[in-house]
């Protein structure tokens, strides 16, 4: 919660980009870092690989992360928002090592792009990071 | 392409033609208007079929109308007579959708010039009726399937007044200043919520069982051809007729015609052991009930189910204005739609069947893959109708609602519908008012409205009396 709140006033006071860091930078940085850390805690903590998670408790994870990918969508660019979502998503459904869920993470997001962005030309929004 | 797509997302279990169109919506802004909508239609027809495919290879019907092919076709399947099941499911799905199309083409351009005739208080009587049948028809209680339609039409309220100009119920934000788009809600109500309420199939284990889906010989011999032939012909009869009335969706026709086949047949007991009578009618009804249910939607501008209230929506957002004057205004239209109709059918015959080892194979794949890739397909879809985050948003938003109501069996298809019908039912309702000065009884002193209004409280009344529905028993199945 507290990484969303930095997130949110580094997104007001504008992270710039990388070649002209705003004030915001820093903090929105250590925002993102901080979040990624506190998911895999709770994660940890919830036993998302655990085959025992109820159906509602699956949803109501699956939701979040349709949600907060609606949420940095515009703000990291379609290519690293839909790398990390379908990462989450993929952990919630697979019990596979995280290198297997993170390659097929990443050929996914990369398949998407090839033929929405480059075949079907959908703009997809790009993040501060250029990409 | 509509037809192969319809297929692939037919062979899926829980997707019907309601999910597969609406997720595939969004392709519609980057195709010329008439191509987008025959794509959309051969996605109609497709989804059908691939749902019967699963339904006799693995008795697992890809949606709902492909529920009653699986006694049957599925018990051929294990006396190793697949081949013959799917081959007469695609014959007679041919035969009736030929004839279906033949009868869209006869009796479309005359109801249309009968429609025109219509005032806006016809047309409110009618988007009453229409929905009112839909909720008569669709499974579960009365009550929440009334509340459903109201929920619908106070969506279709939100953004603009057309009349003053003014914003409702927007809550000052921007996001809702040109209300909700059809695309997000179908997208969400259908698609994003089939997937949430099959999350929780255990991590690894693929989702179907095994079975022997080795087919051999796809045709049907000559017995088979004269078992058949009534089938076909009574099955189309049913499904074109039956889809004419809103709200009785495709899944509806074909128990009927199953029971007809088992009262006609010279040995009933037979049913459910294994004969091609019991595919070969429920097949022909479903494909003539698609057909059917394209009259009312191309002449009318009032949708019968699910599938055709996003097509209607596909229509208005391409700039079609749906009514009587479709026809007569855009021929090239209406004509590119019957023959990509038919076209779609001839399709379905030559390049499904030798597919049939291809979509099972896909079924193949676990579900928890099929799941992300489907979610993700349904994010970039809604971003693409507008390019904006904010519809992404509200698409997933709408998921989560469409879930919850299926978890606590409240039905989309009178939102949807009402939805859709919404904008018409307001503005008849209120050029009706205005014509008459605010009198409400300008809907009972015209004869069609008032034989409308009829038919709709008639069918409340029986509801409150009997408290029981036709539609209510043995559909399991998501959606016709």
């Amino acid at each position: 919660m507290f990484s969303l709140l930095v997130l949110y006033e580094a997104l007001r006071l504008g992270p710039g980009s990388l070649s002209r860091p705003g004030s915001g930078f820093l903090a929105f940085c250590a925002g993102i870092v901080l979040f990624c850390l506190s998911v895999g805690l709770v994660c940890r903590g919830w036993k998302i690989r655990d085959s025992r998670m109820t159906h509602s408790q699956r949803v109501i994870l699956t939701f979040a992360v349709l949600f907060a990918y609606s949420l940095v969508l515009g703000v990291l660019g379609f290519v690293v928002a839909t790398f990390l979502g379908v990462t989450a998503l993929f952990r919630l459904q697979l019990t596979r090592s995280w290198w297997t869920v993170l390659g097929t993470s990443a050929l996914v997001t990369l398949l998407a792009y090839l033929v929405f962005g480059m075949l079907l030309h959908v703009y997809f929004p790009v993040g501060f990071l250029g990409i | 392409m509509g037809v192969l797509l319809g297929t692939l997302v037919g062979v899926l279990p829980g997707l019907g033609p309601s999910a597969a169109i609406s997720l595939l919506l969004p392709t519609i802004f980057h195709a010329p208007p008439v191509a987008s909508l025959i794509m959309l239609v051969g996605i109609c027809y497709g989804a059908q079929y691939g749902g019967s495919t699963t339904s006799i290879l693995l008795n697992i019907p890809g949606e709902a109308s492909s529920v009653v092919t699986a006694f049957d076709g599925y018990q051929m399947a294990r006396k190793g007579r697949a081949g013959p099941a799917l081959g007469m499911a695609a014959f007679g799905s041919f035969i009736a959708g030929t004839f279906g199309v033949i009868g869209l083409m006869l009796f479309a351009p005359t109801l249309a010039k009968a429609a025109l005739s219509f005032g806006p208080p016809e047309y409110f009587a009618l988007a009453v009726m229409s929905l009112t049948l839909v909720t008569y028809l669709t499974k579960g209680s009365v009550l929440r399937s009334l509340v459903m339609a109201c929920v619908g039409i106070i969506l279709s309220q939100t953004g603009m007044d057309p009349i003053t100009s003014g914003f409702r119920l927007t809550f000052g934000l921007r996001a809702l200043t040109n209300g909700f788009d059809i695309v997000l809600v179908a997208m969400g109500l259908f698609g994003m919520s089939e997937v949430l309420l099959n999350i929780g199939v255990p991590s690894g284990q693929t989702s179907v069982p095994a079975a022997d889906t080795r087919v051999k010989n796809l045709f049907p011999n000559r017995k088979d051809w004269r078992d058949s032939a009534k089938p076909i012909a009574r099955g189309t009869l049913i499904g074109f007729f039956l889809g004419l009335i809103p709200g009785t969706g495709n899944a509806i026709p074909t128990f009927i015609s199953y029971a007809l086949e088992k009262r006609f047949s010279k040995h009933p007991e037979k049913f459910g052991t294994g004969i091609i009578e019991g595919v070969a009618g429920p097949e022909s009804t479903n494909n003539a009930s698609s057909s059917g249910t394209f009259i009312p939607l191309l002449s009318l501008g009032i949708p019968g189910n699910p599938s055709t209230a996003i097509l209607l929506g596909a229509l208005m957002i391409l700039g079609f204005q749906p009514g009587p004057l479709l026809i007569s205004s855009n021929p090239d239209l209406f004509w590119g739609l019957l023959a990509s109709m038919y076209t779609g059918n001839v399709m379905l015959l030559v390049l499904n069947l030798p597919l049939i080892g291809l979509w099972v194979k896909i079924l193949k794949i676990p579900y928890s893959i099929l799941s992300v890739l489907i979610m993700l397909f349904c994010q970039i879809g809604a971003y693409s109708v507008n390019n904006n985050v904010t519809d992404v948003l509200i698409m997933n938003i709408f998921g989560l609602v469409g879930y919850l109501m299926k978890r606590y069996d409240f039905a989309a298809a009178p939102l949807i519908l009402a939805f859709i019908l919404g904008s018409m039912l307001e503005k008849s309702l209120r050029q009706s008012l205005i014509l008459s000065h605010g009198s409400p009884w300008i809907f009972f002193s015209r004869p069609l409205s008032l034989i409308l209004l009829l038919v709709a409280i008639s069918m409340l009344i029986s509801l409150a009396i009997s408290g029981r529905r036709i539609g209510a028993k043995a559909i399991e199945m998501k959606e016709a």
